[in-house]
C-alpha cells in the first residue's frame, strides 16, 4: 500500500511539473517557417539581432521552429490548433488560409501605409490585412558574360524584344556549337507566367481564367518553340534542377530567375562572370511582364500572447531588420522607405541585379504569382501543357485546349 | 475471483494494447472518415452535411476515374508479376547448390532499399538522356548485328543437330555443348559480315527518349509512369515475397517429389501439380498482401509526382492525399474521405472474390 501511494505521489508531482512547464511556454513566441539552411540561419539571426533586444524587457523568449514541407504542415497545424504564434504566409496559399479564420487581422496594430500596396493586396481580404510581406522578388535575366564574349554577340539589354533575344541566343549557340544552349526554359508557369503577362494576358479576370486567348497563345508558342528548336533547353535536359544550376553549368547563355539565385551563384559558381538585365519585351504589346513572388508574416488567431506576437512581427519587419536583409543581398524590402536605400544604387553585379528585381515589379505588366485561392492545382494544367508541347507530344492547339479544361475543373471545385 | 475469470482477465489485459491501437487507429479513424465523407469539411470552419454528393462528385471527376484505372492496372499487373516471379525465384533459390546462400542474399538486396531510394534510382535511369535511353538507342543501332548473330547461330545449331542425329547420336535442339559452338560461329559470322560491310551498325545518336513524361498509354490504358512503377515495384517486392515462398517450399518433404518423379512427372509437372497446390496457403497470403499493398500504393506515385503528368501517376491513395493538400487551395476533406471509403470497399470486395474464385487459404484442393 505504501508503495502504491509513493507511486501515485510521484506521478502527481510529475503532472504538476509538466503543467507548470506548459504554462511557462506562453512566454515564448514561436515562429514557423521553412526548414532550409538559409531560412533557419537568417531568421535565427534576425531574432537574435532585432527581435530579442526589443522583447527582453517583457521577459518574452522567441524561437524559430522550422518545419519540413511547411505549406502542408501549417495547414494541419492551424486546423488542429497547434500552429506557431507567428508564421510564414505564402502568397499562393494566402487567400485560402485567410478564409479559414485562423489568421489574425492586423489592421490597427501595424502601420500598413509603410508597406508597398501591391504586396499588401496579396494578403488582404474583405478590407482587412492578414499578413505583412517580409520581402518580395521578381524575375530578371541572368546572362553569362563569357559565353556572349566568346560568341562575339552583344549582351542582352533592357531594350530587347523577344525577337532580339531569340536572335542573340541563337547566335551564341551557333558560335559555340553543340553542348551549349541559349537559355533554360522550364515547363512551368512559375517562369513562363512572366512572358504570358507581358502580352497583357491576365491570369484571372473577374473570377475566370482564359488561356484560349491570342495573347496567351503568342507567348506560349514563342516559349515552347524555343525549346523545340533546341535553342532553349528544359533544365532537366542538362541535368539541372532550375535556372541557377543552368547558369552554374557554364553551358547556358541565359536564365530567368529571381534575386534568390544571387546567393546560390555566389556560393556555387564564384568564378562565373555574369550580368543581369530586365526581361525582354513582347514585340506586339511592346511591354515586358513579370511575376511578383512574396511571402508574409502572419499571426495565429489563437496565440496566447497577442501583444508579444505583434511586437515580434513589427520587429521582424522593422526598417533595421529589412535593411539588414537587403544589404546582405538576400531579398528586397517591402517597406516603401527602403526602396531608395543606397544599396540599390550601387554598381556591383548584385546591386544591379537587385535594382532590376525591384524594377521588374513596376515596369510593364507585372502580376502577382499567386492565382487567387486556387493554389498549386491551378498551375498544373499550364505546366503539363508546356511540357507536352516542348516534348513534341501535343500541338499548341491541343495542349492549350486540354489545359483550359483542367483549369476549369480546378476552378469549379 | 475464480481461476477462469482471472485467466480471461489476464488474456484481455494482454490483448488490450493491441485493441487500443485498433480502436484509435482503425475504428475511430474509420467512423470519422465515414462521417466526413458526408460533409463539406475543409479542415476549418466548414462542416455541413451534404449527403452523398461527395461520392457523385468524385465519380464525375476525370482525375478520380483515371486514378481508378491506374490503380486497377497497377494492382493486377504487379500482383501477377510479383507472385509468379517470387515463386519462380524461390524454386530456383531452393536448389541445393554450392554457394546458394550468396545468391539468396544477393537477390534479396533490392528489398532492403527504401522505396524512396528506388524511385530516385529509377527516375535517374529513365531520364530522357539517362542510361535506359542510351541502352535503347545502342540496342537499336546494333540490332542488325544481333539479328544476324541469332540467325547464323540458329542455322549452325540446326545443322549440327541434324549431323549428330544422322550419326545416330541423341541430340536435343538446345543441346548446350552444340549451342556454345553455334553461338561462336554466329558471333564470328556476324562480325565477319560486318567487316565485309554486308551488315551495318546503325549510327543513330543517343537522343533524349521520353519514358516518364510520355502521354500516350501502354496497351492503350496503362500510362507509362504507371508501367515504370509496375516494373519498379515488382523489382523490389519479388525478393520479399520470394522469402515467404522459400519458407513454404522448405516445408515440402522431398519424398513427395520423389514419388512424383517415380510416377513419371517431369520438373515442370512437378512444379505445376505438386509445388503449386501444396503452396496454396502461402500463395493466398502472397496474393492478399499483393492486392492490399498495390491498392494502397502511394509513395512511388508521390515521389514520381514532379517528373510526370499527374494523370500518369495518380492512384486512389494519392488522390485521397491530393484532395486534402492542394498546393495552398482549400482542402476537400469530404472528397478525400469518399475516395478513401471507395478504396477500402474495392479492396475488401477483391479479397473476397479472390478467396471465393481463385486461391483460398485452404491447403490442397478438395
Amino acid at each position: 500500500m505504501k508503495k502504491r501511494f509513493l507511486g501515485l505521489s510521484v506521478a502527481f508531482g510529475a503532472a504538476v511539473l509538466a503543467s507548470s512547464m506548459v504554462q511557462g511556454q506562453s512566454n515564448t513566441i514561436t515562429i514557423g517557417g521553412y526548414d532550409g539552411a538559409t531560412d533557419t540561419a537568417l531568421v535565427s539571426e534576425l531574432i537574435a539581432k532585432f527581435v530579442k533586444p526589443k522583447l527582453a524587457a517583457d521577459g518574452v523568449d522567441v524561437k524559430y521552429v522550422p518545419t519540413a514541407d511547411f505549406g502542408k504542415a501549417i495547414q494541419t497545424q492551424l486546423s488542429s490548433g497547434t500552429a506557431p504564434d507567428l508564421f510564414y504566409l505564402e502568397d499562393f496559399a494566402a487567400k485560402s488560409l485567410i478564409s479559414s479564420g485562423k489568421i489574425m487581422p492586423l489592421n490597427g496594430m501595424v502601420n500598413l501605409k509603410d508597406f508597398l500596396p501591391s504586396l499588401n493586396s496579396v494578403f488582404s481580404s474583405g478590407g482587412k490585412q492578414y499578413g505583412i510581406a517580409k520581402d518580395f522578388n521578381t524575375l530578371v535575366m541572368y546572362y553569362n558574360r563569357d559565353l556572349f564574349d566568346q560568341a562575339k554577340v552583344s549582351y542582352p539589354d533592357a531594350d530587347d524584344t523577344w525577337n532580339d533575344f531569340t536572335t542573340k541566343i541563337t547566335n551564341v549557340q551557333k558560335a559555340l556549337g553543340k553542348g551549349f544552349a541559349g537559355t533554360c526554359f522550364p515547363g512551368s508557369y512559375d517562369r513562363f507566367g512572366a512572358f504570358a503577362a507581358s502580352t497583357g494576358w491576365k491570369p484571372i479576370l473577374s473570377g475566370k481564367t482564359t488561356i484560349l486567348d491570342a495573347n496567351f497563345r503568342r507567348a506560349f508558342t514563342w516559349y515552347t518553340n524555343l525549346v523545340k528548336s533546341g535553342v532553349a533547353v528544359k533544365p532537366s535536359q542538362i541535368n539541372a534542377g532550375w535556372g541557377g544550376d543552368c547558369m552554374k553549368s557554364g553551358k547556358v547563355a541565359t536564365a530567368f530567375e529571381g534575386g534568390w539565385a544571387l546567393g546560390f551563384l555566389r556560393d556555387q559558381a564564384p568564378n562565373l562572370k555574369y550580368g543581369t538585365t530586365l526581361l525582354p519585351r513582347d514585340p506586339t504589346s511592346g511591354k515586358r511582364g513579370n511575376l511578383i513572388y512574396t511571402v508574409a508574416w502572419a499571426v495565429n488567431n489563437g496565440t496566447k500572447n497577442k501583444t508579444a506576437a505583434i511586437k515580434v512581427l513589427n520587429a521582424l519587419t522593422s526598417v533595421e531588420a529589412q535593411q539588414f536583409v537587403l544589404r546582405g543581398g538576400l531579398a528586397l524590402p517591402s517597406r516603401i522607405s527602403l526602396q531608395d536605400d543606397p544599396y540599390l544604387s550601387g554598381t556591383g553585379v548584385e546591386n544591379v541585379a537587385f535594382r532590376n528585381v525591384f524594377k521588374g515589379a513596376s515596369d510593364g505588366n507585372a502580376v502577382p504569382f499567386a492565382p487567387d485561392r486556387f493554389g498549386g492545382d491551378w498551375f498544373r494544367g499550364i505546366d503539363e501543357a508546356l511540357n507536352s508541347v516542348m516534348d513534341g507530344q501535343k500541338t499548341v492547339d491541343q495542349a492549350v485546349r486540354d489545359a483550359q479544361r483542367s483549369i476549369n475543373t480546378v476552378m469549379a471545385r | 475471483m475464480s481461476g477462469k475469470a482471472r485467466e480471461n482477465l489476464t488474456a484481455f489485459l494482454f490483448l488490450l494494447p493491441f485493441l487500443i491501437g485498433i480502436i484509435v487507429f482503425f475504428a475511430f479513424a474509420f467512423v470519422r472518415t465515414a462521417y466526413y465523407s458526408t460533409t463539406n469539411y475543409n479542415l476549418f470552419e466548414k462542416n455541413d452535411f451534404v449527403g452523398l454528393s461527395n461520392f457523385t462528385g468524385v465519380f464525375n471527376d476525370p482525375l478520380f476515374v483515371q486514378a481508378m484505372i491506374n490503380t486497377f492496372s497497377f494492382s493486377v499487373f504487379t500482383t501477377l508479376i510479383q507472385t509468379v516471379g517470387a515463386l519462380l525465384l524461390a524454386i530456383i533459390m531452393n536448389q541445393k547448390l554450392k554457394g546458394i546462400g550468396f545468391f539468396r542474399t544477393a537477390y534479396y538486396f533490392p528489398s532492403i532499399a527504401s522505396s524512396a531510394v528506388t524511385v530516385m534510382i529509377f527516375i535517374w535511369l529513365f531520364r530522357p538522356t539517362g542510361l535506359i535511353s542510351y541502352i535503347a538507342v545502342s540496342v537499336s543501332n546494333y540490332m542488325p548485328l544481333i539479328l544476324t548473330t541469332l540467325v547464323i547461330t540458329a542455322v549452325a545449331q540446326a545443322a549440327q543437330v541434324a549431323f549428330e542425329r544422322s550419326r545416330g547420336l541423341p541430340a536435343t535442339p538446345f543441346d548446350p555443348a552444340l549451342l556454345v559452338v553455334s553461338l561462336i560461329v554466329g558471333v564470328v559470322g556476324a562480325v565477319g559480315l560486318n567487316a565485309a560491310n554486308v551488315v551495318q551498325i546503325g549510327n543513330a545518336q543517343p537522343e533524349p527518349l521520353l519514358w516518364l513524361s510520355r502521354l500516350d498509354k501502354f496497351l492503350g490504358f496503362i500510362p507509362y509512369p504507371i508501367l515504370m512503377t509496375i516494373i519498379m515495384n515488382s523489382f523490389t517486392t519479388i525478393p520479399t515475397l520470394m522469402l515467404t515462398f522459400l519458407a513454404g517450399l522448405q516445408g515440402i518433404p522431398q519424398s513427395v517429389y520423389e514419388a512424383a518423379s517415380i510416377d513419371g512427372a517431369n520438373p515442370l509437372q512437378q512444379i505445376l501439380y505438386v509445388t503449386v497446390p501444396i503452396l496454396r496457403p502461402v500463395t493466398f497470403y502472397v496474393i492478399s498482401v499483393g492486392i492490399i499493398g498495390t491498392f494502397q500504393m502511394f509513395d512511388q506515385a508521390a515521389l514520381l509526382g514532379g517528373t510526370a503528368p499527374l494523370e500518369g501517376t495518380i492512384t486512389l491513395a494519392f488522390y485521397v492525399y491530393n484532395s486534402v493538400f492542394r498546393g495552398g487551395a482549400e482542402s476537400l476533406v469530404g472528397y478525400a474521405s469518399a475516395a478513401a471509403l471507395i478504396l477500402a470497399g474495392i479492396t475488401l470486395i477483391l479479397l473476397q472474390l479472390q478467396r471465393r474464385f481463385f486461391v483460398s487459404d485452404e491447403g490442397v484442393s478438395k
